[in-house]
Order: structure tokens, then C-alpha cells, then sequence
């Protein structure tokens, strides 16, 4: 009986474990962190304006879209927008990537590198803000569940501008808005 | 009640409307002189967008012959309705259009046509031309006795862009145009450091997107505030330090006035001069009497000498005459006169000091006197013997003399031409008077405690005091009335008369000059 008990007592530490596999993250409203990867998006656009040779080919990348509406945005919930915003993240890293196999330019490589590495945090950081309740968090790659409307460029100093563009703003916005960070300094 | 609340919100209303459209216009007229884009837009809150142009002078045109197109990424193109707007400031009209959709973070294309041909075309994304209202709630606080001053102030009304906007501070002391700036990011409070005590100061704030997620233009100024700073306090080190050398300065200054006191006494209120110490007694004896006081000092010879006509007093007179010995005799007989007149006068005179000389060469006047007695001897060589030569340059009289000599007496010649009044004095007719071209009292100095007789020493005698054993003496009577000297002789006569009259004459020399003119009257 009572290594019975024991084995129900290790079982639900390890359930409770499995069932949080990533630590409850400290909320990271701090703003500055994005700024610094907006600024690195803006880099990265500079660089490939003074590239001359190696700086990628015409390819198809579904990217999301960057405009904002303050009318409409406003009116969709929290949950709405960051939904919106992980998943385009998400399409953002796809296409950063697949342009980055046709880069041959040490530069732009590097730098989108970083754009790419910036990205992931950014989806770890937008976890930390616990916007999405009893939703799947992780990166999906799978292209039909995204609800979001999407647009195609062919560039990538068109790619780079749509990272730059959607940082800026849906991503930014996400943050500012986040309750969580709103109740802490407030 | 309901109708006053209506009122009210329709006064609000347009009042707002109204402070709005101000606000509107300047931001126009603002980037008007500053963009340098043909066709301006800008945004002001996160939901209108303004694009404008400045109507061209050289066509007055409507703004029906404009059209304005835009299109955002991956859309359609879509018109927007065109109004004007007339600057008052500036006297300016624009066109321009308000864009019914505004949708950030994304390219917009605009474009203007003038009767369908493109005027301008410009790509923008919205986020990055801001043109935010001016902060609000200013407030400048003193903080405490150090003197820094507390500013603080309101963001625009503008949702979750707090962070992402930018500030500038300008302030300056109140009248001044100097001011400082300092820059602030993502914070409404400031500290202004290192200001003056006791001073009043401006300051203004402006705001604008920092540029990271959203970029724009600067707002305006805000308008003024005013804020003290606290006079400083004296340290009292130092006022202590600046009592103590203020102590020490008066202690200094009452030593100095205290040990020189007399000597400051006698600049600050110096004494009434007295003549005493240069007329001893004169003040305290004679009580001021000159006359009471020359008797006492001088004796006999002023006392007898001095007669004062009782309308004018008897002035120094320098007179040196000239005579030329016509014959040896005359001379000698004036010498000898002379030379008694001169003992006499130098017993009577004393030790008179700055008035007269006294008679201590004896060998001039002893010619002198040789010269008149020889005159009195010889009455015929008057005419001759005019010019009593003497070693020194004389007084030029005037030319009157020298006439009436002539026209009376041809027997005169060889007169110098510094004659004297000793050749009137000889000559028949009598002149009344004789000016004199110049009487020098400067010689009252220069002959004073000298040997020789100075022209001081004219005296006026009348006929009768003198003393009848002195015939043929000429005698002069020189008074001095204001500028010209006025000398007559009392009496003018033949040698043969003299005896009558009292007939004195003198020598005046001038002790500078030291040339003797010849007997032949030739100087």
C-alpha cells in the first residue's frame, strides 16, 4: 500500500511536470527588447539595399499581412491578435529561412541570422505574456490552419520590408497592449 | 434643463471644433515652410490621414480640376474628395484630402492629377509621418531650497504610444532668448539642474515619435510656463568671512584718519589764508590798518613820502627815462642833484623789502646826478642835453611826447626813440599829459632787494612838500588810474624856473637790461 502511494505520488509529480513542460515564464513587457529587434529588421533592410552579388533570388514567400487598421484592430480581442501575430511570425520565419538558402552574401547572411534567431524570442516572449490560454504555442509550420490572410512577395528586400513593416506594428501592438504588462506598471 | 445641457454640448462643441481647426491649420502652415515635399501629409491621431498642396500662383484654380488618388499595397487605387483651405497667417490656399481609410504599417501611394496629368506622386508608409499635438498639463515646480526645478508634464492623447515618443525641454531665464534644450525619452518628468538662484525661468516642451516603431515631425511648442527658482542661502562661512574683512577694513581706515587727522583736516577744511606771517602785525596790531602799519615798519620815508590824493592811490609806475648829456656840465649838476636825492632816499627808505630798492650803486645815479646838474647848470643844452642816457632800455612812451618836444623846441635832437618824461619835463611848452606806452609792474619784482631804484618808487610830490632846497629837480606826478598811466608833469619850465618849482626827476632803471645808451642818444 504504501508503495502504492508512492508511485501515485511520483506519477503526479511527473504528470504536473509533462503537463507545464515549459516553466511558467516571467512576463516580458519590456519594450526595449523589441525595439532592439525592430532596429536589427531595419539593418537587415539596409543591407540588402547595398548587396551586389549573392543577395538571393526571385522566389515565392507567403508572408502576412502588415497593415493595421486602428478601427478594426482595436475591435479584435486579445486573444484575436495574438493569435494573428504568432502565426505570422511563424510564416515570417518560414520565408526568412527558405531566403536565406539563396543567400550567398556573408553580410546578409549573418544578418538574417539574427532576424531569424530575433523572431523566435519574440514568439518566446509573446508566450511569457500568457495571451494565448489553452492554445498550442509552438511554432506551426502548417500552413492551412492559419486564419490569417496572407500576401506573396517575390523579393527579398520585399520580404525583409513585410518583417520590418509587421514588427513595427501588429507585434508591437500586441505587446503594448498586453494586460499583463499593463497591470504591472500601472 | 435638457435644452442648457444641449447648449452647452453645442458650445463644447464647436469650441473644440474651433481649437481644433486651429491646431489643424498651424500644423498646415507648419509644415508648409518646412517640408520640402511638394505634397505633404501627415497624421494626427492613429485615425485620419491629411494629404495637401499649395495652390500654385501662377493658376487660380478650383479644386474641381484636381484629382487625388491613392492606393495601399496590393489594393486598388481609390479617389479622395478634394477641399481648400485658406492660411490667414500666411495668406496661402491649399488643396487638400482627408483619407477616409488610414491603415498603417504598409505602403501607400498617393497621387495628384491636374487635368489628368500626374502633378505629384509620392510613396509613404502612414506610421512614419506623426504629427502629434503638443504635450499637455505643463507644470513647473520648485523643488526644495537647492534650486533645481521640477517639470512635468502629459503625453498626447494618443493609446499605447507612450513609450515611443521622444520630448524636448527648452527653457531660459524669463527675457532672455537663450535657452538650453534637453532631450528626454519615454518619460514626462524632468529635472532641470545647474540654474540660477533667485531667477525666473520659461520653459517649453515639444514631443515626436522616437522613431523606432513610429517616426513623424515635431509637435509645437507648448505654451509657456513660468517657474522660480529659490534665492540661495548665504553659506555662513562666507558670511562670516565677508563680516571679518569688513571688520578689519574699518579698524584699518579709523587708524589712518586717527594718526592723520590734522593733515586730513587741512585738506578737507583748510584755514582761511591771512597775510600774517608775510605782514607780521598788521592783523593783530594795526587791526588791519595798512597805512597805521607801513608807518610803523617803514619810518620817515613813507610817512613823509607818501601823499594819496584822496581820490586815487598813488600805483608803482616803472618809467625809465633816457637823456642825452648835451654837455658835461648839465650832467654833472644833475648827477649831483641826483645822487643827494638819492642819499635822502636811501636813508628814508630803510629796509624796506618788496616795495623799493634801495640806493646801492651809487656810481649810476652818481652819473645820473652828474647828468642833471649839468642840466641845471646849463639851461641851453635842455635842448641838447634831452636824454639823460642811462645804462638800461627804458619805457616807449607814446608818440605825443615826442611830437610836442618837436614843435616846441628845435633844439632837441638826437632824442632816442625810447624817450622818457624827462624830455618833456624840459622841454618849454608844457604838455599836459603823457600817456605812457607801457608801465611795467613787473618790474616791482624784479628790482625789489635790489641796488637800484625800481619804478616802484614813483611818487607823486606835490609842489609843496617837497623841500624848496632842491631846485630844478623835475618833478613828476604819476598817478595810476585803471589801465593807462597817467603822469603829468607838475610843472614845466625853463631852467631859469626851476628854482620856483620843485622839479624832481628819477631814475627808473630796469634792472635787465644792461646796455647803455650813448650820450649821443644813439641806443
Amino acid at each position: 500500500m504504501q508503495k502504492f502511494s508512492d508511485l501515485v505520488l511520483v506519477l503526479m509529480v511527473f504528470v504536473w511536470l509533462r503537463g507545464d513542460p515549459v516553466s511558467p515564464l516571467r512576463p516580458i513587457c519590456d519594450l526595449r527588447i523589441l525595439d532592439h529587434f525592430v532596429r536589427e529588421a531595419r539593418d537587415s533592410e539596409v543591407i540588402m539595399r547595398g548587396c551586389r552579388g549573392g543577395c538571393g533570388v526571385m522566389n515565392s514567400y507567403f508572408v502576412p499581412l502588415t497593415s493595421v487598421d486602428f478601427a478594426v484592430w482595436e475591435q479584435i480581442d486579445a486573444q484575436g491578435q495574438a493569435e494573428e501575430v504568432q502565426t505570422g511570425l511563424s510564416l515570417l520565419v518560414q520565408a526568412l529561412s527558405a531566403a536565406r538558402n539563396t543567400v550567398s552574401s556573408s553580410p546578409l547572411i549573418s544578418t538574417l541570422d539574427n532576424n531569424i534567431s530575433n523572431i523566435h524570442s519574440l514568439s518566446q516572449i509573446l508566450q511569457s505574456l500568457h495571451l494565448e490560454q489553452g492554445r498550442s504555442t509552438a511554432l506551426s509550420d502548417d500552413s492551412a490552419s492559419i486564419s490569417i490572410q496572407t500576401q506573396e512577395v517575390s523579393t527579398l528586400p520585399e520580404l525583409l520590408q513585410v518583417q520590418s513593416s509587421f514588427l513595427r506594428g501588429k507585434v508591437r501592438l500586441l505587446f503594448s497592449a498586453a494586460p499583463v504588462c499593463q497591470k504591472r506598471n500601472r | 434643463m435638457r435644452i442648457d445641457t444641449l447648449n452647452v454640448v453645442a458650445v463644447l462643441c464647436v469650441a473644440f471644433v474651433t481649437i481644433g481647426g486651429q491646431s489643424f491649420e498651424r500644423k498646415v502652415a507648419q509644415l508648409l515652410h518646412g517640408e520640402a515635399d511638394d505634397l505633404k501629409c501627415f497624421v494626427e491621431s492613429k485615425k485620419d490621414l491629411t494629404c495637401f498642396w499649395e495652390e500654385e500662383l501662377e493658376r487660380k484654380n478650383s479644386h474641381d480640376r484636381y484629382t487625388f488618388m491613392y492606393s495601399y499595397e496590393k489594393e486598388k487605387s481609390r479617389t479622395c474628395d478634394i477641399s481648400s483651405l485658406s492660411l490667414l497667417a500666411s495668406n496661402r490656399t491649399v488643396f487638400l484630402c482627408k483619407l477616409p481609410q488610414v491603415l498603417f504599417f504598409t505602403v501607400l501611394d498617393v497621387q495628384v492629377l491636374h487635368d489628368g496629368r500626374m502633378l505629384y506622386n509620392r510613396s509613404l508608409n502612414v506610421e512614419n509621418v506623426l504629427f502629434l499635438d503638443p504635450p499637455r498639463n505643463l507644470t513647473v515646480v520648485s523643488s526644495g531650497k537647492e534650486g533645481p526645478l521640477n517639470v512635468s508634464w502629459l503625453p498626447p492623447h494618443l493609446k499605447y504610444m507612450d513609450d515611443s515618443m521622444i520630448y524636448e525641454v527648452r527653457y531660459a531665464v524669463e527675457g532672455s532668448h537663450m535657452g538650453k534644450v534637453e532631450e528626454i525619452k519615454a518619460s514626462t518628468k524632468l529635472i532641470l539642474r545647474g540654474l540660477q538662484p533667485g531667477t525666473r525661468y520659461k520653459v517649453w516642451v515639444r514631443v515626436k515619435p522616437d522613431g523606432v516603431a513610429y517616426d513623424g515631425y515635431w509637435s509645437a511648442w507648448t505654451e509657456p510656463v513660468f517657474g522660480a527658482t529659490p534665492p540661495s542661502d548665504m553659506d555662513p562661512l562666507t558670511v562670516l568671512l565677508v563680516l571679518f574683512i569688513a571688520l578689519i577694513l574699518f579698524i584699518l581706515s579709523v587708524t589712518v584718519i586717527l594718526s592723520r587727522h590734522k593733515f586730513l583736516l587741512k585738506k578737507v577744511w583748510p584755514d582761511i589764508p591771512t597775510p600774517e606771517h608775510k605782514f607780521p602785525g598788521l592783523l593783530t596790531v594795526c587791526e588791519g590798518d595798512f597805512k597805521e602799519w607801513m608807518r610803523q615798519n617803514n619810518g620817515n620815508m613813507w610817512g613823509r613820502s607818501v601823499h594819496v590824493y584822496t581820490e586815487e592811490l598813488p600805483s608803482p609806475l616803472e618809467v625809465l627815462s633816457e637823456i642825452s648829456l648835451a654837455s658835461h656840465a648839465t650832467s654833472q649838476r644833475e648827477e649831483r642833484i641826483t645822487l643827494e636825492e638819492e642819499e635822502e632816499k636811501m636813508e628814508s627808505e630803510g629796509t624796506d623789502s618788496g616795495i623799493t630798492g634801495s640806493w646801492r650803486e651809487p656810481s649810476h645815479a652818481h652819473w645820473f646826478m652828474e647828468q642833471l646838474r649839468a642840466l641845471q647848470e646849463n639851461p641851453q643844452s635842455l635842448s641838447q642835453s634831452m636824454l639823460l642816457e642811462s645804462p638800461d632800455t627804458y619805457v616807449t612812451l607814446n608818440q605825443n611826447s615826442q611830437r610836442a618836444r618837436a614843435e616846441d623846441d628845435s633844439q632837441v635832437d638826437d632824442i632816442c626813440d625810447e624817450s622818457l618824461p624827462l624830455q618833456t619835463l624840459f622841454s618849454n611848452t608844457g604838455t599836459s599829459s603823457l600817456s605812457a606806452s607801457r608801465s611795467d609792474l613787473g618790474s616791482l619784482q624784479q628790482s625789489s632787494g635790489s641796488g637800484r631804484l625800481s619804478s616802484q618808487s614813483s611818487f607823486e610830490y606835490s609842489n609843496h612838500t617837497w623841500s624848496p632846497n632842491r631846485p630844478g629837480y623835475t618833478y613828476m606826478a604819476v598817478a595810476d588810474s585803471g589801465v593807462s598811466m597817467d603822469y603829468s608833469p607838475m610843472s614845466l619850465s625853463r631852467i631859469e624856473d626851476l628854482g620856483k618849482r620843485v622839479i624832481y626827476t628819477n631814475e627808473y632803471k630796469n634792472e635787465i637790461f644792461g646796455h647803455k645808451c650813448p650820450i649821443s642818444g644813439q641806443c
